[in-house]
Parts: structure tokens; sequence; C-alpha cells
């Protein structure tokens, strides 16, 4: 009986060393400790976070703090390329002599905004559906996850253009929303598959049997031990939300000048696309650091979060 | 097998309704009118309520049923009995009945559910109800389904031609650029990622890894920008864009313009494929009878091509029969980029111009594509796996 009772107290383990002994001293880490540490020791998934949290301060600070300059045309400063004089435009000036690199933090902070809303509808939507399938099953299950069929089986890229050029061609919310409506399907088939076994746990039953009402034990017990999934799919998101505002806005469905996006960047710059090339690489280089960084962060927290999972190799 | 197969068709109706219904509401109900570009000052109110008529834009969305209520009870009584037939069908085959009766059971079944929505449509058909392009939900979907009919999915709003024959002509220009993109894709991925998985942690490895990586992450459309900058500028040795110089039919020229949209098309697919196919590779290399095979001391060659190889390549196959919907209309952007005459960019042009029977055709087509691209790689997944049975 006594050796059951654990977590020696320091004071108490000088005094009866040998009690101690049988003692296993190793910390007890939380699971979130755990988790930290297991992210901690993935080296990709660190690059990842530091990548996007630059990436992400950088496109909410410097835009802030310039406000309108990302607008602001020069017919002086057309083509101007980099110089030490300017030490505010490191990429120079564009054709219609907007600095570059301003105008690239504006558009990083709109392509981040809209894949970051994209994905928290995605969750909201996936969790919500996901759980209330899993959860009560039979029939409300069949008929949910016949409506996810559906929706996993329309053309994903065209039903986007199509949401985003007949419902409001040009404008983020419409951009935000249709990529929202489109993509949830896979969040809510991860949380119900997460539910229906959870449903069946000793500690579900154990607070179902304490007399807890459904909505507790829901949002209280098994919502948090479902998200592991949702969190790894939700950052991998991000980076599919990013490319598809940008393809978007490439075949000019998506965010329209004079806002800046990463995807019309690159279409302002196929006018100009064999004088200045750089107008091309510059967004897309960007573009692809953040696609880099999200993937890496959610292959980085797919291992701490959920070791099971661990993709091998 | 039949069994699975037969249930998952009847799965896939009530799916492909909801398509329907989705997308058709989707578009209608959509703010904005394809007759809207028309509204100036120089068009007379009468051509524009021609033109609202013309396009059956003036219809109300769902149909007046009540006059056709016998000839609708009449099919949906067929229906019902298809309905019954069917699953009396499907529960001999799940208890493992493999008799005629089972099978003629089924046939029967399908036929019924064939000649009720046949009869459904010639119903209407003969109360004058069926319009070329129809402007209500159900009306369309019952056309939809007469494809032997060059007018069953209705006439493009901009140049009148019926979007059977706009849909099929372009069909083979996707076709040869996708299909030509999934072959090559194929034929680079599996031998890169079995050499990732094979000397996993050495030099080529990484380097596979990073350009795997960088490849995926890269969007199709700014790769197709690149290499056009680098190949068409920059060295000018391949056409900017297009499918033809003018006048110049040949084959060599075709092939010098498809060089350039494939090498985008399989560079980002491989990046894809060749990850999947390395970490595979590895799953299997991991297994007891790979380890037993090579301790039986048979050559390492054979143990890797012999043993490990055909169980890896099990869900290559599956991924696929996942691809074959992006076959057709998964290659808009790249088709935007260089302007080639494929269906990715028709479908998108057809938004741009609100051309309503061509859009809704795209949606339906890209559904039933990827509904069937499912089935396959499920059907696929139980052939070249006989441990899995449905």
């Amino acid at each position: 009986m006594e050796s059951t009772q654990l977590a020696p107290i320091p004071a108490a383990a000088g005094q009866t060393q040998s009690m101690v002994d049988e003692v296993d001293l190793t910390p007890v880490r939380t699971y979130w400790q755990l988790v930290r540490q297991r992210f901690m020791q993935h080296r990709l998934a660190v690059v990842g976070l530091i990548l996007m949290t630059t990436l992400t301060t950088m496109a909410i600070v410097i835009p802030t703090v310039t406000g309108d300059a990302y607008q602001k045309t020069s017919l002086t400063l057309a083509n101007h390329p980099a110089s030490f004089i300017n030490p505010f435009a490191p990429f120079g000036f564009d054709t219609i002599g907007q600095n570059i690199f301003i105008r690239l933090m504006k558009a990083l902070q709109t392509s981040l905004f809209v894949a970051f809303s994209a994905v928290t509808i995605i969750v909201v939507i996936g969790v919500t559906v996901g759980a209330v399938a899993g959860y009560l099953g039979g029939r409300v299950d069949n008929a949910l996850m016949r409506l996810v069929d559906i929706v996993l089986s329309l053309p994903s890229f065209f039903l986007i253009v199509m949401l985003v050029a007949l419902w409001g061609s040009g404008n983020p919310a419409v951009v935000i929303f249709a990529i929202g409506l489109v993509g949830w399907t896979t969040a809510a088939r991860l949380v119900r598959g997460e539910f229906l076994s959870l449903r069946e746990t000793d500690y579900v039953q154990a607070a179902r049997a304490l007399g807890a009402d459904d909505r507790r034990i829901v949002l209280r017990h098994m919502l948090p031990a479902a998200m592991a999934p949702v969190i790894v799919a939700a950052t991998l998101g991000i980076a599919d939300s990013v490319v598809v505002e940008a393809t978007l806005s490439y075949l000019s469905f998506g965010i329209s000048p004079p806002e800046a996006s990463l995807g019309n960047m690159l279409t302002n710059a196929l006018e100009f696309f064999f004088r200045s090339p750089a107008l091309i690489f510059i967004p897309g280089i960007t573009l692809i650091l953040v696609v880099l960084a999200a993937s890496f962060l959610g292959d980085g927290l797919r291992d701490a979060l959920d070791p099971r999972q661990r993709v091998k190799g | 097998m039949a069994a699975y197969i037969f249930r998952r068709l009847l799965q896939s109706i009530p799916i492909l309704i909801g398509i329907a219904i989705i997308s058709f509401m989707i578009v209608h109900i959509a703010p904005g009118s394809p007759i809207d570009r028309f509204r100036s000052g120089r068009v007379s109110p009468e051509t524009i309520n021609n033109l609202i008529r013309l396009y059956g834009l003036d219809q109300p969305l769902l149909p007046i049923w009540v006059e056709n209520g016998m000839s609708l009870l009449v099919s949906l009584f067929l229906m019902g009995l298809a309905g019954v037939l069917a699953w009396f069908a499907l529960r001999g085959m799940r208890r493992g009945r493999t008799g005629l009766s089972v099978y003629a059971t089924g046939l029967i079944a399908l036929l019924l559910m064939g000649g009720s929505l046949y009869l459904i449509i010639t119903g209407f058909r003969e109360w004058q109800l069926l319009v070329t392009w129809p402007g209500q939900l159900i009306n369309w979907m019952l056309a939809f389904l007469q494809v032997w009919r060059p007018d069953a999915w209705g006439y493009s709003f901009t140049d009148g031609q019926p979007v059977i024959t706009k849909i099929a002509e372009r069909v083979p220009y996707t076709l040869e650029l996708m299909g030509t993109s999934l072959v090559l894709t194929v034929i680079i991925a599996i031998p890169v990622g079995i050499l990732g998985a094979v000397r996993q942690y050495s030099l080529s490895d990484k380097i596979i890894m990073v350009l795997a990586t960088i490849g995926y992450a890269m969007p199709t459309f700014w790769l197709g920008l690149v290499l056009k900058y680098i190949f068409a500028f920059q060295l000018d040795v391949f056409p900017l864009f297009g499918r033809h110089e003018f006048g110049d039919d040949s084959i060599v020229d075709l092939v010098w313009h498809m060089v350039l949209p494939v090498m985008t098309l399989t560079i980002v697919s491989v990046a894809g494929w060749s990850r999947y196919m390395r970490s595979s590779m590895l799953e299997v290399m991991r297994q007891d009878y790979v380890r037993t095979a090579k301790a039986k001391g048979l050559q390492t060659s054979r143990v890797l091509y012999k043993h490990a190889l055909r169980n890896a390549l099990i869900p290559i196959v599956t991924l696929l029969g996942l691809t074959i919907p992006s076959l057709l209309v998964g290659a808009a952007v790249t088709e935007a980029v260089f302007s080639w005459p494929g269906l990715g960019g028709l479908g998108v042009t057809s938004v741009i111009e609100r051309d309503y029977p061509l859009v809704l055709a795209f949606v339906m087509v890209g559904g039933t594509m990827v509904i069937l691209g499912n089935l396959l790689a499920d059907v696929l997944y139980a052939f070249v796996d006989p441990r899995i049975k449905y």
C-alpha cells in the first residue's frame, strides 16, 4: 500500500534512502511537456516553427507600421533597383514604382489572413460535424457522413473557383468562405473517427456514470482528446489554403489590386515577365517558404502530438 | 466483389443527386446573372427579356409536379420495386450466394431502375416540360441523364453549341497532356522512391527528399512560369504557349509544345509520388518476411524487387485510381499558364462567362470522375492485394 503512494517529496526522500531506491525517480511529465520535448527533438519542426513565426510577425508588424505605403506609386522610382540609398526597399521598386518589399509584406499579410481564417472555418465546421456525428452515431452519423461523401466527391478546386467567381470575385471574405466550405470534410472525418473510439473508453463511461451531461462530456472530456489530428490537419491546411488563394488570385478570381496578395503580385508581374523576372521570383519564393514552414510544422506536430501516427522513415 | 461494386454503384446515385442539387443551387442562387453583361443602354429591354427566356432563366427553380402526378407515381412505384429487388440481391450476395438467381435479381433491379428513369424522362418530354436548357433543377437533372442526345446537357450560353460537343472536343487535348505526364510520373517516381528507401539517409536519399519537399511546396502555376522563363525565354528552346505553331500540324511540333506543360505537371506529381513510394517501400522493408528472405541468403536485388517491391506498389496502385479524376479536370492551372486548349481552360472560361450549362456539366463530369476514380482505387486495391476482402 505504501509503495503505491508515489510522488516522492524531496525532503522525505532524503530521510528514508532505502525506500526511495524502489521508487521511479524520473520526474512525472504531463502530456504537453512530452509533446514539447518531442517537438523540440524534431529539427525540421523547429525550423518550421521559427520560419512561420518570423513570417507571421513580419506580416503583422511591417504593414501596420508602413500603413498605406504598399499602394503608393511613384513614376520616378519605377523599376528602381535595390540600392544602399534606400534601406527600406531591399528588393527595389516595381514597374509602377511601388516598394516591392512593403508590398510583399502586405501581400503576405493578406495571404496568411485568408489562410488562417479559412482554416478556422474548416476547423469549426469540421469539428462540429465530426463531433455530432461521432457522438450521436446512428442515423445522424449516417446522414452527416453522406453529406461528407457528397462534398468530397465534388471536384474541389473547380468548386472553389465556381463559388468565388459567381459569388463575389475579388472579395477576400468570399475566398475565405469558399476554401472553408469546401475543405472541412477531412477534419470532420478525423474528429468523427476519434469520437467513435473515445465514446467507448472507460473514462468517458465513468464521466457518464457520474452524471455528466452530453455537453460536458463532449466539450470537457472528449474534444480535448480528439484535437491532436485536427491540429495537425489544420497546420497542413494552412499550406494548402495559401496555395489555393494564390492560384485563385493568379486566375484573377481572388484578391484584386490595389490590394496585395501573393497571387495577384504574380499576376501583375506577368505583364513584365521577361523584363523583370524578380517580380515573379520574390513572391513565389515567399509562397514556397510559407508552404514549407507550414508543412514542416504540421509534420513535427504530428510526431509530437500523436506518436502512434508517426510516418516512419 | 460483384456485390461490392454493385453496392458502391447504388450508393453513388444519391451522392450524384446531392452533387447536382448543391451545384445547381450554387450556380442559380448566386448574385448576378449571365445576361448582366448585355445590360447596357444600347440593348433594348425586349432583347433582354428574349435572352432571359432563351436561356430559361425565367423558370422557377423547382418544378410544379402536380399535373404529371400519374406518370410520376408509376415511375416512383417502379423505382421502389427496383429498390426492393436490389436489396434482396445485395443480401443474397452478402451472404455469399453466387447462384444465377441472385445476379438475375440484381440485373432486373438495375433494368427496372433504368426503365423507371426513362419513363420519368419520356413522360416529361410528352408534357413538353423538358426544355433544351432546363432552368429547373429536376428537369435539368433528368435531361442530364440522356447523354446520347447531343442537347442533353443544354447549349452553351456563349456560342450556342451543344455542351456535350464542347466538352468532348476538348477531352483529347487534356488527355494527351495528363496521360503523358502520368506515364512519366510513374516511370520516374517509382525508381526514385525505391532508391531513396534502399539507401535511406544516404546523400542521394537526402538530395531526393529535399528536392521532393521543395517540389511539393511549389504552386503548380508558379513552377510553370519559372520553367517558361528559363526554357522558353532565357534558353529559347521551347515555345512559350499553345499546342501548335500556326499552320504546322506535325507531331514534332506538338511534342515540342507539350514539353513544358508536361514537365510542369510531372515535376509536381513526381515530388508527391516519390515521397509516397519511398515511405511505402520503407514500411515494407521493415517487415518480418523481408528479413526472413534476407536471412535465407537471397540476393539483395531479389529480396528488394521480388519480395519487397510487389507489396510496396500496392498503395501506388491505389494512388493511380485516385488520380483518374484529375486526369480530366486537374490541369486547369497548367493549361491556363501555357494556353493549352484543354478542359481546364474551358472550365475556367465557362465560370468567368457565367455559362451555366457548361459550368454545371463540368461539376457533374468532375463529380462522376471522382466517384468512379474512388471506386476504381478500391477495386484495384482488392485486385492487387488478395488479403483485402469486401
